[in-house]
């Protein structure tokens, strides 16, 4: 490619992906910088590696980033396994599959703090579940459900809305394999799960990473299911990041937590991405 | 023992389609049957069908002496040669041919023995790591025919198997198929429309027509004594003629009055001949025809000639080189012997 052909593919870029990056770098720019003692509210802009450092030390820091990556993982493993089976039974049109693919990804349109909020109303004390617990009899007066300790709530509003997603994206992928390639694989002597492993899953492979990498990426940085519906004696990354800003003012340590949660969410979808990649590739698991 | 049995095997589809009707067949082990028919006929059901990939809505199948009817398809000693190759697209070569004997559980040391063996019958070694795209369409399907064998099983079921190469590849092709049946004495079925593979390639060939079997028989026997209007007309090209009995040696058709040494029985409906029966420079003798030319189509080794007849198709005739153009006179005698009477309706 020679120099001026060079730069008229850059020039025609420009437009589009130079928009992206100087709102990216920008954002990324101001993060760093501001993690290291500059861009400062109030005060004199000097390096420092204090915020950085208080931020480490902090035990609540520790606790919110195994929180986030713990959640984050759930999510997007949970989402993509639920999906595959959903995928693979509505490969082949039959009649109502169009409805029940429609009402599956519905989720997609609900907004997450929506979603939480009514995730609350079935299961607060004056919630259906309750009610119902209550009117089978195994329960005399309603207990607490919403904000509990496992984070269960989280999970299953993460799965809620994450599964549809992963659901979209397989959905297609594992349509384009071809009935006669899974037939070849049965008359080989492969079984249901086999199938799967050796031949669905390879063949999906760059479907169920983007679904893992974009459903870990949000989980992670997952504030209004948090927020709404997570425990309150553990905070995700994202809600520390807000807590240190709003309550105590701390932007440069809000903005350490925000990159430690950019690495976190770069790093963990890079570790899911290739693993499924290694597994889908030796068909040992 | 019959390698492969159904008895009354019939198909009806949820949507109410009837796609096959008391199909009954035998086939001896080692022994090459062709399904063949035109398309919608139900010939792949009837494979899928021994397969296990469809199960027959009434009807019993049996492999080797075991009812199979219900078992799925990793559970019966078939492999299959699908149409499109089916390769496992991921896979390289040498690891499609040994994804069978895998899923089998066959020792690592014997599995490499088997796609050596097999990579060298189908002349592939040295494409042995590259993966199915990088392949030739002839190179694929000897691919699939090599990853169906390393399986080793009884029956091998070829689903139209060699329909997306070009004719020079597919001779190549059907002559390798054929050369490896005889050297692993594997049981086959093979399904096609094109008659001229099935008669090449068969040691019987069951016509079907409609989710039904109109003639089970040796290449020869269906081709020289066809049964049916259907299978007279599909396989080759024949003439046919409503006809009128006059005596037990003769009939009368749109021709004029034919000896015949065969005679119709009751459910006779025309009369057959080939084309190529037709035999030209006789000046003597019975069944002679003269008539006019109105078509004529080269066709390289002879030249196709047709005749009009009144209420009746055009008759086709085979002459051997150039030497008539249409309108040319030409007379020609049919050999009593030559002349067959089929039942059934023409199409």
């Amino acid at each position: 490619m020679t120099l001026r052909r060079g730069l008229l593919i850059l020039a025609l870029l420009t437009p589009g992906l130079g928009v992206i990056l100087l709102m990216i770098g920008s954002v990324f720019y101001v993060a760093v910088m501001q993690s290291v003692g500059f861009y400062n509210l109030t005060g004199e802009d000097s390096f420092s590696l204090e915020h950085w450092r208080k931020v480490l030390d902090s035990k609540q820091f520790g606790r919110a980033l195994s929180y986030s990556a713990y959640i984050a993982v759930v999510a997007s493993i949970g989402s993509v396994a639920i999906a595959y089976p959903i995928a693979i039974w509505l490969r082949r049109p039959f009649r109502g599959s169009l409805v029940i693919s429609a009402l599956l990804k519905a989720p997609l349109f609900v907004p997450g703090l929506v979603a939480s909020f009514l995730f609350l109303n079935v299961i607060a004390y004056h919630g259906i579940v309750n009610q119902l617990l209550m009117w089978i009899g195994i329960t005399n007066a309603p207990i607490r459900l919403q904000n509990d300790r496992g984070a269960w709530g989280v999970v299953f509003l993460q799965l809620w809305k994450n599964m549809p997603f992963a659901l979209l994206l397989l959905t297609g992928a594992v349509q384009s394999i071809s009935d006669e390639v899974l037939d070849a694989a049965r008359d080989l002597g492969a079984g249901g799960f086999d199938r799967f492993r050796k031949v669905i899953a390879p063949l999906t492979v760059q479907a169920m990473q983007a679904s893992l990498i974009i459903i870990f990426i949000g989980a992670a940085g997952d504030f209004a299911f948090q927020v709404t519906a997570g425990p309150t004696n553990v905070q995700s990354m994202a809600q520390y990041m807000v807590f240190l800003k709003d309550s105590f003012g701390r932007w440069n340590q809000a903005a350490a937590v925000g990159l430690s949660l950019m690495v976190l969410a770069l790093f963990g979808s890079l570790m899911l991405a290739f693993t499924a990649r290694i597994l889908s590739k030796s068909g040992k698991w | 023992m019959t390698a492969l049995r159904s008895t009354d095997v019939s198909k009806v589809f949820e949507d109410g389609f009837t796609a096959l009707s008391d199909i009954n067949l035998s086939v001896e082990p080692g022994e090459f049957v062709t399904l063949l028919g035109p398309s919608g006929c139900g010939k792949t059901t009837l494979l899928k069908i021994f397969a296990g990939f469809y199960a027959p809505t009434t009807g019993r199948i049996e492999l080797n002496g075991n009812d199979v009817t219900n078992a799925p398809p990793e559970k019966r000693d078939t492999a299959m040669c699908f149409q499109s190759y089916a390769l496992f697209p991921h896979l390289s070569v040498a690891e499609n041919i040994e994804f069978g004997p895998k899923q089998n559980r066959i020792d690592r040391t014997s599995r490499t023995g088997r796609v050596n063996e097999l990579l060298r019958q189908v002349d592939l070694e040295q494409h042995r790591d590259k993966l199915p795209n990088k392949l030739s369409g002839g190179q694929q399907q000897r691919v699939a025919l090599a990853r169906a064998l390393a399986i080793r099983p009884s029956v091998v079921l070829f689903d139209e198997p060699l329909s997306n190469l070009d004719a020079k590849l597919r001779e190549q092709v059907r002559r390798e198929i054929r050369g490896l049946q005889r050297e692993f004495g594997f049981t086959a079925i093979y399904v096609t429309h094109d008659q001229a593979e099935a008669l090449a390639m068969s040691d019987r060939v069951v016509v079907m027509r409609g989710g039904r079997v109109d003639q089970i028989g040796a290449p020869e026997e269906v081709y020289e004594r066809p049964e049916t209007a259907f299978v007279a007309d599909f396989i080759g090209s024949a003439n046919l003629l409503p006809f009128r009995r006059v005596d037990d040696h003769s009939v009368e058709t749109a021709l004029g009055r034919l000896t015949v040494a065969d005679q119709p029985d009751s459910s006779a409906r025309f009369l057959c001949w080939r084309p190529e029966d037709a035999e030209f420079g006789v000046t003597q003798g019975e069944n002679l025809i003269t008539a006019n030319l109105s078509e004529r189509a080269y066709q390289g080794s002879y030249t196709e000639l047709h005749i009009p007849l009144p209420d009746a198709p055009d008759q086709r005739l085979h002459l051997p080189g150039v030497a008539a153009g249409i309108g040319d006179r030409i007379t020609f005698r049919l050999s009593p012997e030559r002349i067959r009477f089929v039942r059934g309706e023409l199409e």
